[in-house]
Parts: structure tokens; sequence; C-alpha cells
């Protein structure tokens, strides 16, 4: 018996033990750094949306011999003394920087709403309705195109607001809370740069009022990311109350004018179904013998027809058409069944490189989508060569107006010829298959654009971001979803939209 | 002439087998020196699913099913100390749409069973496993994947009453750790955040079944209700696809039936799931072949 209590509580320790063991998974580790260079001549750097970097006032701060000052950094002072760990925490993870933050929450925010809609009984797919963004199926449905457009707009904002913030700041020249007062303690390190105002503060007011307006689900929890991100920049001894009043409305104020903007870029007739029929017969016209046609039961209406008619940043639709791929490889023709046999040998025996490198580029459904990916990629290139905010922001923009060109420009290109997918002729998918015309390949198109416009930022890195652009290519021809010729005509189109953003980079004042 | 353990594939967690049910849940033995071949062959089908709580279908899955074939090996180090080891091999498909079916060698399940205690026909069985994938498989392209990857170690009590007539009652309970897997992609969504990484932390198991049954010669007849239940996880979100961090639970009801009168034998068991979260409605069955093999020298 007593043998039979002993394997008892063995048992019960073995159980223990393992509800108990580690379950936390190895994230990258983010510390707040020193910029390696302040940038301070950025407020003359050219802005996307407004019209000057002084578009937006800011009031003279007061001095940091006045007594409203004085007042300020003695409440700073007690305000420090009450930090709760869970405060540290926070300071912790907002101290890898603003721009950094504002754009992997967006990044998870386009993931957690990237959620095609479910068919209803009557075999329709409800369109999600941004008035009552909860209901089922959510608002929005957070597709590559939108996360493209989502985080172009919201790097262009935080862009534009940090360039008139590094304008002030230089211009007011307010010294941080520890500079002017040695008794302030600090929880991260301060460089020389002003201020006044905030720079997290600007950041997080411009990020939120693009956010809410993305994502109108989300304005409970973006109103804690907000309130968190100000408050972590007084925790941490930082800034004084009125540098962050200061940020805060000047993002806010950069963001409303950078989202009245995206009111106006043709985004709200973007879903025009009614656009197809004509689309399907200049196909027809053009040689396409199979249009493209949903594989979904029920038929599922093309993602976003007329996205290619949204408005584009670093080229005109003149140029747009210009740079167009030519026609694809027809049905009939050798180079088409040349195309056909690669994917059939692949469906046949795909290997598990094959597969990992499709599964690694998927970025399907639930995922921040290709934008996303290359955003992340971007942001932390930026953070790793330890740029300063608005060199950061000024990365992102370049980087996210490129992708958000790419994304009007492939849809462009996918609805002119209309050409069917791969799984129109028999094929099956290990990635999952989108809702929308084959030719060209939005990965490729995306990646090659984003890759071209990060090797110029970082020349050093140029053939990593290629090779890297070049596996999420040949990912959609292993993952069975894309034809050769469409990823590698989608790379050479990425290339030259690209290219303008760089163009557009090299004409900043920036002088990088 | 005994049988000392089944085989058991248990209808899927949206396809996917559960290790811990290939291994044995009985309490006889394989006599000291002999050993127990089994080849089985399982399939295993869904129409409907819980995504979350709701029951749905999926027209662009159609049915999806889960085919295997196993051999397994159960030898007696002593009457009183079984070693089991078993190997399966799973196809998967579907009927519609164009998700690829995947297929390969999944995870070699090892499983020690010890007597502790055996009076007047009441008997106490203390049960560990382990288990470990033993090919490259892609574990997060469910419900098509072939299994989670995830390494498993279980601890089971087991106990039994068998009558003399042939009547016997069995109850089981079991917890299972399962390891963080790695996937191929570098960032996914779990528990409403996003993870920057390509490690994912599965939940933890834990299992319960009450079987009743006649053994007597040649012939075992069962029927078994079994419940299956991870003990955290999230769920499927609205129209998507399951992924392994989900919260996984079923009830399944089932019967087995062994008939060996030399030392060529053949079993089968169907189950059907009645109900789950974020699994399939599976209905499953399979059908061994047995060999006894004896005087091993160990």
């Amino acid at each position: 018996m007593k043998n039979i209590l002993k394997s008892i509580v063995g048992c019960i320790a073995f159980c223990i033990a393992f509800s108990s063991c580690d379950k936390t998974v190895d994230e990258p580790i983010t510390d707040a750094y020193i910029p390696a260079s302040l940038d301070l001549g950025a407020g003359s750097w050219k802005t996307y949306i407004l019209s000057s970097p002084t578009e937006v006032p800011i009031a003279e701060p007061k001095t940091a011999s006045s007594a409203e000052y004085l007042a300020e950094i003695a409440a700073l002072k007690t305000t420090i003394s009450t930090i709760t760990p869970e405060n540290k925490k926070a300071i912790k993870y907002w101290g890898a920087g603003a721009t950094y933050r504002w754009n992997e929450i967006a990044r998870e925010l386009s993931a957690k709403y990237n959620q095609p809609p479910a068919s209803n009984s009557e075999g329709k797919y409800p369109v999600p309705d941004a008035a009552n963004p909860l209901a089922d199926p959510r608002f929005p449905f957070a597709n590559p195109p939108y996360v493209s457009r989502a985080l172009a707009y919201l790097s262009v904002a935080q862009y534009d607001a940090l360039v008139s913030a590094w304008n002030y700041k230089t211009k007011y020249n307010r010294k941080a809370p520890s500079k002017n007062d040695a008794a302030v303690s600090v929880l991260l390190p301060v460089s020389d740069l002003p201020s006044y105002p905030s720079e997290d503060a600007v950041v997080a007011a411009a990020s939120y009022t693009i956010l809410v307006a993305m994502f109108p689900g989300e304005v409970p929890y973006l109103d804690g990311k907000l309130a968190e991100a100000k408050n972590t920049r007084l925790w941490a001894g930082m800034n004084v109350p009125s540098d962050i009043s200061a940020g805060d409305a000047l993002g806010k104020a950069v963001g409303a004018k950078v989202m009245a903007k995206a009111k106006t870029d043709g985004m709200a007739a973007s879903n025009n179904q009614a656009l197809t029929a004509g689309m399907i017969e200049n196909a027809k016209k053009l040689g396409i013998k199979t249009p493209w046609a949903s594989q979904e039961t029920p038929a599922r209406p093309p993602m976003l027809p007329n996205f290619g008619s949204v408005s584009t940043w670093n080229f005109d639709k003149a140029a747009m058409i210009k740079i167009r791929p030519s026609i694809p490889y027809l049905e009939d023709t050798k180079e088409f069944q040349d195309d056909i046999a690669e994917l059939n040998k692949i469906n046949k025996n795909q290997t598990r490189e094959q597969s990992r490198i499709a599964n690694f580029w998927a970025d399907g459904p639930g995922s921040y989508t290709p934008p996303g990916h290359w955003h992340r990629t971007a942001a932390n290139a930026a953070f790793d060569a330890k740029f300063s905010e608005v060199r950061m922001a000024r990365t992102l923009a370049l980087v996210g107006t490129a992708l958000m060109d790419a994304g009007i420009a492939c849809w462009d290109t996918k609805y002119y010829y209309y050409t069917p997918r791969p799984q129109q002729f028999g094929l099956k998918t290990s990635v999952g298959l989108p809702n929308f015309p084959s030719y060209t390949s939005g990965h490729s198109t995306f990646s090659s654009a984003a890759a071209t416009v990060l090797g110029s930022i970082f020349p050093s890195k140029s053939a990593e971001f290629d090779a890297q652009a070049l596996e999420a290519s040949n990912s959609r021809v292993f993952g069975l979803i894309h034809y050769r010729i469409d990823c590698e005509m989608g790379l050479a189109h990425g290339k030259k939209i690209g290219d303008f953003a760089i163009a557009r980079g090299k004409a900043d004042g920036s002088g990088l | 002439m005994k049988l000392k353990f089944y085989l058991v594939l248990v209808g899927s967690f949206l396809g996917v087998q559960i290790t811990k049910a290939q291994m044995p849940h009985d309490a006889i033995y394989m006599p000291k020196s002999t050993a127990c071949l089994a080849v089985s062959y399982g399939s295993s089908s869904w129409k409907e699913y819980w995504e979350n709580t709701l029951k749905r279908e999926n027209l662009n899955i159609g049915t999806h099913t889960t085919q295997s074939v196993m051999p397994m090996i159960a030898a007696g180090i002593t009457d009183k100390l079984n070693v089991i080891v078993g190997l399966p091999y799973v196809s998967t498909k579907a009927s519609a749409g164009n998700l690829m079916g995947q297929k390969g060698l999944q995870d070699l399940s090892l499983w020690v069973k010890y007597k502790m205690f055996d009076d007047g026909g009441l008997s106490l069985h203390a049960i560990g496993g382990a288990s470990t994938p033993v090919s490259d498989y892609v574990p997060d392209f469910l419900p098509m994947s072939i299994g989670l990857k995830s390494k498993t170690a279980t601890g089971r009590l087991l106990a039994n009453y068998q009558h003399k007539s042939g009547l016997y009652l069995t109850a089981h309970g079991s917890y299972s750790g399962r390891s963080k897997i790695k996937v191929d992609r570098d960032a996914y969504l779990a528990n409403g955040k996003m993870y920057n990484t390509d490690e994912v932390a599965l939940p933890n198991t834990t299992d319960a079944a009450i079987r009743i049954g006649y053994l007597k010669k040649a012939i075992q007849a069962e029927a078994f209700i079994e419940r299956n239940a991870c003990v955290s996880g999230d769920n499927i979100r609205r129209n998507d696809m399951p992924f392994p961090t989900n919260n996984m639970r079923m009830t399944i009801v089932g019967a087995y039936v062994k008939f060996q009168p030399k030392n060529i034998g053949l079993n089968a068991r169907v189950n059907y799931v009645t109900n789950g979260l974020n699994v399939g409605q599976s209905f499953g069955y399979s059908v061994g072949l047995l060999f006894q093999i004896n005087n091993l020298k160990f």
C-alpha cells in the first residue's frame, strides 16, 4: 500500500511539474538607445501632407527658469518617486521608441483584423461596416491593400508630425528636464535633443488619430496605449507635462490633416464590384482565354477590384500606366505551359525547403500581410542602426508609401489583365489561395518595392534585402498560387516603384 | 493468447491524431518475455467542426479525412511492467477546396505501464509516456497538418476491476505536458496578441475515460466514453483556420472489439465525437492485425 501511495504522489508531482513548465516564448529584446545622430536639421525636411513644418502652430514654452517650469519639475519629481513596477515595465516597453512601437501596434491590429468575412446563409459575403466595426464581419477586413494604406498614412503622419516637432524643438530649444535639473532621476537614456514638444507625445497622438480611423473598433484599446505612451515619459523623468501636452496637440492636428487627405484618396470606391464585368471584357479583348474566377464556394467577390484607382504617393497615374507590366504569357503558348509544368512538378513533390519558404512568407489571413512584414523589417533595420525618431519615421514613410504605391499599381495590373490562378488548372496550394486575379504577384511587387527602398537607406544590407524579396517572390511559386512570370514581372515592377520613393527621399532635404 | 494493448486512433483534433490516445489504456499486460506486434489502419473524417463554440461546415474543405497506418509493439519486461512503442504514418485530405493534403511519419511514442496493485480483481496502474516527432512536418497548416509537432510527456493513473464473469470496468485520468514548437513563420497571432518569434507555446492537455467491457479467452468487447481537453489555449477566430495554440476539447464515445484465438488476431474500433471546442466532429474507425511473439530474450 505504501508503494501505491508513493506512486500516486509521484504521478501528482509529475503533473505539477508539467503544468508549471515554462510556456514563455523568446521574443527579440528591444532596449532604449541614444540615437546615432539627433538629426537636428530635420525641422526643414520636406513633409508629405503639411505645406510647411509650421503649418500647425505651437506656442513658445515657458523658460527653464520660469516659476511655471520649476513647478512642473517639482511635480515631476513627485511623480517619479511614486512609480510602480508596472509603470517601469511600461517605460521599458515604450523606451524602444515611439515610432517603432506604434508601427508594431498597427501591425498587430492589422493581423487581428485580417480575416475575410464568412458567407451567410444566403451564400453571400456581407461587407464589413465601418459604422459597426465589431459586428460580424468586423471592420476592417485588413487585407494587404488595406494594410499597405493604413501603415502608409500612419508612417506619413508620424513623419510629418516629427518634422514639425523637430522644427519647434530646435527653434525653442528647451532642454530635457534632467539637463535643467540634475536632481530629476531618469529611467531612460537622455540625449541632447530639446524636449519641447515631446517627440513621443507627437508620435503617440498622430498615430492614435490615424489608427482610430483605420481600426474604429479599437478605440478603448488605443485610448489605453495613448495614455500609457504619454505617461511613461513623465514616469521616466524624460518630459514635463507641458512637453507632453504640446506634443499631443501637434500630433493630433497633424494626424487629422493626414486623415483628411486619406478620406479623399479614392479608397471609398476601391470595392466597386460593378466594374468587374468591364474588366473581364477588357481582359478577353487582350487575349485572356480563361479570366480569373473565384475558387471559393460560394464564389467570393474579388478583393478591392478598384484599389488601382486610389491615389499614389510617389508618382502620378500617367507614370503608373507607363510602368504597368506588359501582358503575361497567354494560355496556349509554350511559355505558359512551361510555367504550369513547373507548378505541377511542385504540386506532385513539394520539398520541405519549398514549403518552409512558402510558409515563412505566406503572410495570409491572421497575419500583418506582406506590407506589415516589410514595415517590420524596416523598423528593425532602423532600430539596429539607432535611428532618431524622425529618421525612423522617414524610413518607414519612404518604405510605407512605396508599399502602398506597390499595392495600387499591382492591383491596377491584376484587374487590367484579370488572369486565372493556377488552381483554375487543377493545382492545390500549401498556403491558401488569395481571392483575386493572378498576374502580377502582390508579394513580389510589395517585396521588391520595399527592398529597393531599404537597400538605398541601408546600402550595406542591400543584397540581404534583395535576397529576401527574391525569396518572398519565389515563395508564391513554391506555395503554388502564382506562375513564375507573375513573380518575375512583379519583382521588376516593384523595383521601379521603389525607385520613385528613393527619388523622393533624395529630394527631401535630409541629405540622406 | 492475451492481447496486451490496443491501438487507438481516436477522432481528430481537426484531423490531427492525438498522440496520447495512441497509448494503451487498459489493465492487460504481456507476460514476461513476450511481445505483441500490431499493425493497424485508421480513418477519421469530419464535415462539421466547432469554430470556437460555433458548429459549422466549410464548403472550401468539404469532408476532411485523416488516414493512418501504425505499427506498434508491446513487450513484457516483467509480468507487471510493459513497454509499448508506436509510430504512425499519417495522411490528410480535403474533399473540396484547394488545400494541399499532407502526409508523413508523425510522432514516435514510448509508454511504460506498471501494475502497482492487484487484489481480488481490483488493480491500480501507473502509466508514463513520451512522444517526439520523427519527421519535419508542418504543424501550423491546420487542418491539413498531420500533427502538432510537440514533444509530449504524459502521466496517467488507471484503475480496473475485473469480474470472474469476464466483465470489467476501467477508469483513468491523465495529464500531458506539451513542449513549445517551432513554426516556419517568425510572427503569429495567438491569444489575441502578436508574437514576433517562431516559437509557439502549446497548452497542456488532460484526458479521462471510463470503459466497460467483457474480456474472456479470445474475445474482448468494450464500450467507452473519453474526454480530451486542453487546460488552456485560445479559440479559432471567426472564419479563421485552427492554430496549434487552440484550446481543443472533445468528448468521444466508441466501441472496441478484439478477437485473437491464436497468435494471430484482429481488432477494430469505432469512435464518434459528440461535442467539442475547436475540433472537428469526426467519426473514425480502425482495424488492426495482431501477432504475438513468445520467448523473447531481453
